[in-house]
């Protein structure tokens, strides 16, 4: 028997999922075929709150998301899901075949969208095959979708944003994450990624790599060296760590195999992530009707494989019907692509997509960071000085409770305009790139906006010269939460202990989603220095 | 080692079963994978190489790299990493450098 379908979709990821929903919708009979016995893809580890425009799920965690995408795509009759079924090849006639259930099914879909994702790359070193060295998203499926701790004490290799966040989850969970080894002399990943780990102690080592990794049957420790400015080894500065894993997160790769074997024309483009499927702006590949999204079509963020899924399912849904209507929305998707891809943090994917195809929004333009001198930030995770200065408000106005937006790099995100009910914080000339701003004369310290930022970058600070005395009110989502009325240690930007102070008011009920907002009282020339706090005798830092 | 407290997760685990894994009895919660659950148990090393019979252990967790193949109820080449953990289930190692 020949399942016949107007679309089939290939990946149960976010970016099928968004495929086969712009599809169904749209009243195609559609077909979403999932390897794995569950939908979801990657967002189902993700227990951060993503980046991007509010309008796309930016703020939410990743693993709501998910949920959010499967109840959308249940209510749609016209849609079939195959779990745990394996695309095995697309054939001459026309035919796709699946495995399922050990049996092989054959499809006979009109129009295609391709969602396969990615998996992670590799990298040399002396020893790499022991038992210990794990990729980041392995680390990731133990730890958040089995509840199963990976390891004790954990190097990072890679200060990307999955090697910053994977970090961060892994302190989360319990482990101790000794370090994050970067051998570019920036941090590569976004940089209120990298404040998060500094100020839990996690010491980011730029221009080092790891050379071996030691130990016989499992990871026993790593041997570390610095680079030079040209990533040559600096002779006598190898450093022996001890750990029981090694994580890597140095990239991601398409999975493109179902595509070559289909036809599609590929070709390597290292800005996208290696071998990429040909395609246009309207995400077609070379054989019509067969349309790619998400890591497959080129290595970017969950938000841009969600927006692609949409649009690759709404061109699925022209091709098949030839129905104009769903231009408007085509064209919406594209302008709001090209609004996350238009700061400097998405340079790599500008420079990328211009050597598949011309689009009007697409530049290999280099945009340089405007705003703020991000320098000591990008090498360090921890803001200068003078970055901090231009968030504060004047002296006077320090008396009363005001926002501090520790956000300096130009990153596509715009939660925190929608969590003030005062409308006190915009992002200038409505670029979605651009830092957000507080207006201080709206805001009134009210703690809304702490908690939904997802770089966790926001803090509200309050003095009281009088008394010599002050607050300050931060995110917290570790195990060990402090109580009210605790005495609590005091951590600056860089996990150094400043002090102790009282945690005067909590503040963890649904609106903060487990992000708890704990406010310390202090003393006051300690107030703008206080980035974290824990419970005192649970220090736990990185070592290097 | 089981996570038992998460300030963002809860994990609900499903019914206590048990396999084995070369011999030895493993405990596993319905809907873990064969490979989440020898992690749980603190086993890491899981084959040898073909050639220099070298540890291997787990690597991406997704099906893709193949470090984690084992002979499960008689079936070569599955890859337990995203095989679930089955009641009774018989998961032996795969030295396959040995039978040359």
């Amino acid at each position: 028997m020949i399942l016949e379908y107007d679309a089939a979709i290939i990946g149960g990821g976010p970016a099928g999922i968004c495929a086969a929903i712009a599809a169904g919708k749209n009243g195609l009979k559609t077909l979403l075929i999932e390897e794995r016995d569950f939908l979801g893809g990657q967002l189902i580890k993700q227990t951060h709150r993503f980046f991007g425009s509010e309008e796309e799920h930016a703020g939410t965690r990743g693993i709501h998301i998910a949920d959010d995408l499967k109840a959308e795509l249940v209510g749609l009759s016209n849609i079939d899901v195959m779990t745990s079924t394996t695309a095995l090849g697309y054939y001459e006639d026309g035919i796709l075949t699946a495995l399922h259930d050990e049996k092989m099914v054959k499809i006979k879909p009109k129009s295609m969208v391709l969602a396969t994702g990615a998996f992670e790359r590799f990298l040399p070193f002396e020893n790499n095959d022991l038992p210990g060295i794990f990729g980041a998203g392995a680390v990731q499926t133990l730890m958040n979708i089995y509840g199963i701790k990976p390891a004790d004490k954990v190097l990072m290799i890679g200060s990307g944003n999955i090697g910053l966040i994977v970090s961060y989850q892994l302190i989360q969970a319990g482990v101790q994450v000794i370090g994050v080894v970067e051998a570019a002399s920036k941090i590569g990943g976004y940089l209120v990624h990298a404040s998060k780990l500094r100020r839990l102690g996690v010491p980011i080592m730029t221009r080092h790599t790891i050379k071996k990794a030691i130990g016989t049957d499992k990871v026993q420790g790593a041997l570390l060296c610095q680079l030079d400015e040209n990533w040559q080894e600096i002779e006598g500065s190898q450093k022996q760590v001890a750990c029981d894993a090694i994580c890597l997160a140095v990239g991601l790769t398409p999975l493109a195999d179902i595509l070559s074997q289909m036809g599609c024309e590929t070709t390597f483009i290292g800005e996208l992530g290696g071998i990429v499927p040909k395609r246009t702006a309207d995400l077609e590949t070379t054989k019509p009707g067969v349309f790619v999204a998400g890591d497959l079509a080129g290595i970017e963020e969950a938000s841009a494989a969600m927006l692609e899924g949409e649009l690759a399912g709404l061109n699925a849904v022209k091709f098949v019907t030839g129905d104009e209507r769903v231009n408007e929305r085509i064209h919406h998707l594209k302008g709001e692509l090209h609004g996350l891809r238009a700061g400097p943090v998405g340079e790599k994917i500008r420079y990328g997509l211009a050597q598949l195809f011309e689009d009007s929004v697409i530049t290999s333009e280099k945009i340089d960071s405007h705003e703020h001198d991000i320098t000591q930030l990008a090498h360090t995770g921890i803001p200068a000085w003078e970055n901090i200065d231009e968030k504060m408000p004047d002296e006077q106005r320090m008396i009363k409770p005001y926002a501090v937006i520790e956000c300096f790099q130009e990153i596509p995100c715009n939660p925190c305009v929608f969590s003030c009910p005062f409308d006190a914080i915009y992002i200038p000339k409505e670029d979605i790139n651009l830092s957000p701003v507080v207006n201080f004369d709206k805001c009134t310290g009210c703690l809304s906006c702490i908690s939904g930022c997802p770089g966790l970058a926001i803090f509200v600070e309050q003095r009281n010269p009088e008394q010599g005395k002050g607050t300050v009110s931060i995110p917290f989502e570790m195990l060990n939460r402090p109580q009210k009325g605790d005495v609590v240690d005091l951590l600056a930007r860089d996990g150094h202990k400043l002090g102790t102070g009282i945690v005067t008011r909590i503040l963890y009920g649904q609106k903060q989603d487990k992000t708890a907002v704990i406010t310390v009282e202090t003393d006051i020339e300690l107030v703008n220095k206080v980035r974290n706090i824990q419970l005192q005798g649970t220090d736990k830092k990185g070592v290097m | 080692m089981r996570i038992k407290e998460h300030p963002i997760l809860e994990f609900e685990r499903g019914k206590k079963i048990q396999f084995t894994f070369n011999g030895n009895v493993i405990e596993a919660y319905e809907g873990e994978t064969i490979a989440a659950a020898l992690h749980a148990a603190g086993i890491w090393h899981y084959n040898n190489s073909d050639v220099l019979k070298r540890p291997r252990g787990l690597f991406c967790a997704i099906g893709h790299c193949s470090s984690c193949l084992m002979t499960v109820d008689g079936v070569p080449n599955t890859r337990i990493c995203v095989t679930d953990a089955v009641d009774g289930m018989v998961v032996k190692s795969e030295n396959r450098g040995d039978a040359k």
